[in-house]
């Protein structure tokens, strides 16, 4: 009997709320009833799917003379979708952990631009979920999986995403509806008709035109022209130090550049030093030195580069007139971090003893106007006087300690000592930021790093142990994910710190 | 600003030989005319609003049927509006979102139906249980149940929806009791077709009006001892006629064949899914011919005895798929059956969970378990429960960890996220307080990145619900309430008993100017304008008539303010309710006036200057904390371009409504400089360019932008 039925083709949207998945599933209903099928759809609108994951279902079939008014499901059956449209791939891949994505049945049709979740956006280090490991995940999981950049496509085209992933649907022949029963649902809602049947077109042509997915935008490896390799270092290295050279030079000048060539030598020559040990050095050092004090941010905010690319970014037209105003709020740690040491201290006293080491001041700065262009030159120009400030002279005692804790971890144990490398990006951004950032590295210094150097034995895990540490620290900058990790390796004690005791 | 519902409102008008298409809570809506319904009313709510928001915009159909149309400020005045069919030969319809509104309205839903009705009083509420859904699976069956009210659960097909709507009101005035209109948020929005009838005018009516009043008569009051006879009648004489009128008009349906030894009792909203499930096994096809005896209940409560004796007599079993606890319609049947000593065995929650949704999954699981034993095929079901367990074990495993979740959040700009981020920042300076949420837009406050709140009571109970909190606490318990919350009972549950109780706390009202969650509908409190019915009856002077001293009104966006009067309102000296009026326009409504307003301007060549913001991805170290204060959709991350930080960096996209959040977070938490406001002035004036180029002259010769640019931002 079952074989016998007749089946409707089942298609499920996976979209985001706000995103025009309604529309979508509004276009698809329309052409299918004026293209003489019968239509069954359901969705699960409200507040409760504003920007939140929402799915859209639909039920085709072709009306059969005599037969009554079929009963459509109200909710997808899982395997039992014959399309699935995503507009999100881990929505996608979200749909495909459900079971709705069968290997017999399911034609996937997915957006590879990603709208990433707040707990990978929130996270300090990376915590994004690389669309390229779940795009292997779906394609083993559906018949077949078509993956294409709509964002992309609907940019170039100046539409909305919904006309363009229609369009897709129409191109990849799925369903049992004309491709002018589409286009004429969107003329027949009359709304930005023009744009949407761009888009439509569009997103149709990146069907028929090739099913190959563009490949998503990748970090770049080395800046275009970098290629002056520093001769003395293996090849990684010479690109990230030539990189290095190259900041550290623009920042202060060539003198500076070389102390960080010399650090670098010295690293260079250690016996159990690699490439790619001494390319993430390269790297993390030449960030570190460079770190952004005010007449570094000055410098970065009036370089002609920018007001092009805003204009870009800002989608100007002809003729209009685009201002720049900056968000900057220096605190006393900055002011007073532009003093030299001997003054800085005193002050830095008086400013915590009358409680104002909060205050700050809030400045708005529109460099594309004459006024805020000179305050910031202004800055700039305070260039020469950084090596006497107090925190260049911060800078530079904890680059020594960090260095130090590199070499001294190398000498007993490499796979601990690029972890320790690594443990640099925790400090970075700036006021409280910054200061979170460098307790909680000053945190694994203390607990985990020194311990371990002063048992003068290496410990088989100790790599791990700070890898752990450092992730626990991005993933909660307030410090409280890393206390819970550091415990939790200090009860477990590891075969060195046995031994030490 | 609401949505303009013009396609909406023409199908309502088709006659008959026409065909209806669109939703089903529309089809509810149309059917309500087809009845000769002489007022509508109710509170708005996913997944009923539909049924409000598309009436109030169809002012003509409604003033030529004479059609009264009341915005209830909360359940409770909607079940009350019922109380002209107690006295009055004409026909009311509410509507609401349960089980939520039912609580609020339970009090007069009580009396009325003691009362009991002579024109036909039909209750749609919309059962937003399920996935995505917002409220706790309690059942409406039960006030049905306790109040003696007629509960409708018709099956999701929009013939079938009609006419239960129309029979509904027979039914209601046959049995002179109120009838409830069960769907569920699938059903409210199935998409379907049914044959049109022309609307039909009331007898009487707002264009059709009583000259004189109902006579004085004791018994329709439901008040002592009169409530005494209304209960004897309920059980005496309105039961049993309901029961025969469910019978003579075959309001249930028996589907497949009459006889066969085992049968299914289902409630009308699941017949879909049964079906489904049943045509999976091979026991039906996509036209619902169950083989299998079904008899589909699109009447819940009550139950006909002799219909379900009548089904049960002569079938070894049957079972009841009936979603959700406590299991009211097996617990009904069983007695039925025991009591006409009937052998057939009863199944129901023995094959399927006592709670939660009937999916797909769910039921063919309960029906393989509950065919099996009685020697039906049930391979291809638990073949394809099966194949579901490898397929999602395998994703599972490829995945190695769980998807991070996405719950829905506030939309781009909206002025209730500026308020959290104030909260959160404080909490970061001073410490934490107890929070308690409340129902709207501002319980996403609750998720990730601001995770603020203690406890969610219920729509407008925030402060209500902190009030022993504060008994307990050394800290000040602080509420938050909508603008919504405030009018659907806040203001009296909540801020009336702080100020006659001397509580202290504090107390932020969200005034967005709309009940936004909702859909964006009006409030008394909305700014009077042509397309909307907002009174502008202020919050603030209504706070003041009760008396509070400590009130204080700021812009949500300037965080730093926010911070520094929610800082205040938890120091200061007064020891009373301490209230933060927090102003700023639901975006989602100021957006849709705005931009069309807007885009007219630009292309009329008007001067218009567009503001968004930027993040500098040279000075973005992408340490997020900006995210961690923001949580905006448009707030994004892209990948870093320098190639010494291999960390991705925050950024803007173009959704950005230029809000200027990310710019206040930046100040008020001190942050960082990378954020930067950019303002797009289109079609500049003259004065406008000659500025520019004075500024262009004197940066030269410091050394500014180069000339290629050199416009500053002009492009060319």
């Amino acid at each position: 009997m079952k074989n016998s039925n007749p089946r409707p083709t089942c298609l499920l949207i996976a979209a985001l709320g706000g995103e025009g998945g309604g529309v979508l599933a509004g276009w698809i209903t329309e052409a299918a009833v004026a293209s003489g099928l019968v239509a069954g759809r359901t969705s699960i609108p409200g507040v409760a799917q504003r920007t939140g994951a929402t799915t859209y279902y639909l039920e085709l079939m072709p009306r059969e003379p005599g037969k009554p008014h079929p009963v459509l499901a109200l909710n997808p059956a899982p395997g039992q979708v014959d399309v699935l449209l995503a507009s999100e791939l881990l929505e996608a891949t979200r749909l495909a952990g459900f079971g709705m994505i069968s290997a017999e049945r399911t034609t996937l049709i997915a957006n590879t631009a990603r709208v990433y979740t707040m707990d990978e956006k929130m996270t300090m280090g990376d915590g994004r979920i690389d669309a390229e490991r779940l795009k292997p995940i779906l394609e083993s999981a559906a018949k077949t999986a078509v993956f294409v950049d709509f964002n992309a496509i609907g940019q170039q085209a100046k539409a909305p995403l919904g006309a363009v992933m229609l369009g897709a649907l129409a191109g990849s022949k799925l369903l049992p509806i004309p491709d002018d029963a589409l286009r004429d649902a969107i003329r027949r809602e009359g709304k930005s008709v023009a744009a949407n049947l761009a888009g439509f077109e569009a997103g149709y042509a990146s069907i028929t035109e090739s099913t190959a997915a563009p490949a998503t935008a990748r970090p770049i490896a080395a800046r275009a022209g970098v290629v002056a390799a520093i001769a003395e270092f293996p090849a990684r290295s010479s690109i990230v130090a030539a990189e290095g050279v190259a900041r550290l030079t623009d920042y202060q000048n060539a003198a500076y550049a070389d102390t960080y060539l010399a650090h670098l030598r010295r690293f260079a020559r250690l016996p159990s030093m690699d490439d790619a040990t001494l390319a993430e050095l390269a790297r993390h050092l030449a960030v570190r030195m460079s770190v952004e004090d005010v007449m570094r941010v000055a410098q970065l905010k009036l370089r002609d580069a920018r007001v092009a690319r805003v204009i870009g970014e800002a989608k100007a037209r002809q003729g209009d007139i685009v201002d720049i105003t900056e968000f900057m709020k220096p605190g006393m740690d900055e002011i007073v971090g532009l003093l030299p040491p001997f003054l800085a201290g005193p002050l830095h006293r008086l400013v915590t003893r009358l409680g104002w080491s909060k205050v700050a001041f809030p400045l708005n700065v529109t460099t594309t106007r004459i006024g805020g262009f000179l305050r910031l030159r202004l800055l700039c120009a305070l260039r020469g006087w950084r090596p006497h400030t107090q925190k260049f002279h911060e800078e530079q005692l904890w680059l020594a300690r960090w260095l130090g804790l590199v070499e001294a971890t190398l000498k007993h144990d490499p796979a601990a000592a690029r972890e320790v490398i690594g443990t640099a990006k925790l400090v970075r951004g700036y006021g409280d930021t910054y200061r979170r950032g460098l307790a909680n590295w000053d945190r694994i210094a203390i607990t985990l790093i020194e311990p371990a150097l002063s048992a003068a034995m290496s410990s088989p895990d100790l790599a791990d142990h700070i890898l752990q540490a450092r992730i626990a620290a991005e993933k909660d900058p307030d410090g409280a994910a890393l206390i819970a990790t550091l415990d939790a390796i200090a009860s477990r004690p590891t075969a060195h710190l046995q031994a030490a005791q | 600003m609401e949505v303009s519902f013009a396609k909406e409102i023409a199908s309502l008008k088709l006659g008959s030989g026409s065909t209806f298409r669109g939703e089903g809570i529309l089809a509810v809506t149309k059917a309500l005319l087809q009845s000769g319904v002489g007022y509508v009313g109710g509170y708005q709510g996913a997944p009923v609003s539909h049924l409000l928001d598309v009436l109030l915009q169809a002012e003509d159909v409604l003033s030529e049927l004479g059609v009264h149309l009341q915005t209830c400020t909360n359940e409770a005045a909607a079940a009350a509006l019922l109380a002209a069919s107690i006295n009055y030969p004409v026909r009311g319809a509410v509507t609401w979102k349960s089980i939520v509104g039912t609580n609020v309205a339970a009090d007069a839903l009580s009396n009325l139906s003691s009362a009991g009705v002579i024109g036909g009083a039909l209750i749609v509420v919309g059962e937003d249980y399920g996935e995505g859904a917002s409220v706790i699976q309690e059942r409406t069956h039960a006030f049905a149940v306790k109040s003696s009210v007629w509960l409708l659960d018709p099956r999701p097909d929009l013939p079938t929806i009609v006419r239960m709507v129309e029979q509904g009101f027979e039914l209601s005035e046959a049995t002179n009791t109120p009838v409830i209109l069960e769907l569920r948020i699938r059903a409210c929005h199935v998409y379907g077709s049914f044959d049109a009838r022309d609307n039909v005018a009331a007898k009487v009516s707002a264009n059709a009006r009583l000259a004189e009043p109902a006579v004085f008569d004791y018994a329709k009051l439901s008040h002592p001892p009169v409530t005494f006879n209304q209960e004897i009648d309920k059980v005496t004489r309105r039961r049993p006629l309901a029961e025969q009128f469910i019978l003579d008009h075959k309001l249930n349906e028996q589907i497949g064949p009459a006889d066969g030894d085992v049968g299914i009792i289902v409630q009308g909203g699941l017949f879909n899914v049964l079906n489904g499930r049943l045509a999976e096994a091979g026991l039906s096809d996509i036209y619902g011919n169950a083989a299998v005896s079904t008899l589909v209940l699109n009447v819940t409560h009550p139950l006909s005895t002799r219909q379900i004796t009548d089904f049960c007599a002569g079938k070894k079993a049957v079972i009841v798929v009936e979603e959700g606890a406590p299991d009211f319609l097996e617990q009904a049947i069983g007695q039925i059956l025991r009591k006409a000593d009937l052998q057939t065995k009863l199944h129901g929650k023995d094959c399927l969970p006592m709670a939660g949704e009937y999916t797909p999954l769910v039921v063919a699981d309960g029906l393989a378990k509950f065919l099996a034993p009685y020697g039906r095929d049930v391979s291809a079901l638990t073949a394809w429960l099966a194949a579901h367990k490898t397929r999602t074990a395998k994703i599972a495993a490829a995945l190695k960890t769980p998807l991070p979740a996405r719950p829905p959040t506030f939309c781009t700009g909206c002025p209730e996220r500026p308020v959290f981020s104030a909260m959160k920042i404080l909490k970061q300076e001073t410490s934490a307080v107890h929070v308690a949420a409340d129902i709207g837009c501002h319980a996403f406050g609750t998720f990730a990145p601001f995770s603020q709140g203690n406890s969610i009571l219920g729509y407008g109970m925030s402060l209500a619900s902190a009030a022993a909190v504060a008994s307990v606490q050394q800290k000040r318990p602080v509420s938050i309430m909508g603008d919504g919350g405030f009018w659907h009972n806040g203001l009296l549950s909540g801020v009336a008993s702080a100020a006659f109780n001397k509580d202290d706390g504090v107390l932020i009202v969200m005034n967005n100017g709309y009940s936004s969650a909702t859909g964006t509908q009006d409030l008394p409190s909305s700014r009077p304008n042509d397309e909307g019915r907002g009174k502008g009856i202020e919050i603030e002077r209504s706070l003041r008539a009760l008396g509070l001293g400590w009130i204080r009104r700021v812009r949500t966006y300037s965080v730093g303010e926010v911070k520094r009067t929610l800082d205040a309102a938890l120091k200061s000296k007064d020891k009373g309710l301490k209230v933060i009026i927090a102003d700023g326009e639901c975006q989602l409504a100021r957006q849709r006036r705005v931009r069309p307003v807007l885009a007219k301007a630009i292309a009329d060549g008007k001067r218009v200057v567009r503001q968004r913001f930027w993040i500098d991805p040279d000075v973005c170290t992408g340490d997020r904390s900006c995210i961690r204060l923001s949580g905006c959709p448009s707030l994004t991350v892209k990948p870093s371009e320098d190639p010494l930080r291999t960390d991705p960096i925050a950024h803007v996209n173009n959704d950005c409504v230029g809000c200027g959040l990310c710019g206040e977070v930046a100040h008020a938490a001190q942050l960082c400089p990378s954020f930067a406001r950019i303002d797009i002035i289109q079609n500049p004036s003259r004065i406008d360019r000659w500025k520019r180029a004075i500024s262009r002259a004197l940066m030269r010769p410091f050394g500014g932008p180069s000339a290629a640019i050199t416009n500053g931002g002009r492009v060319t």
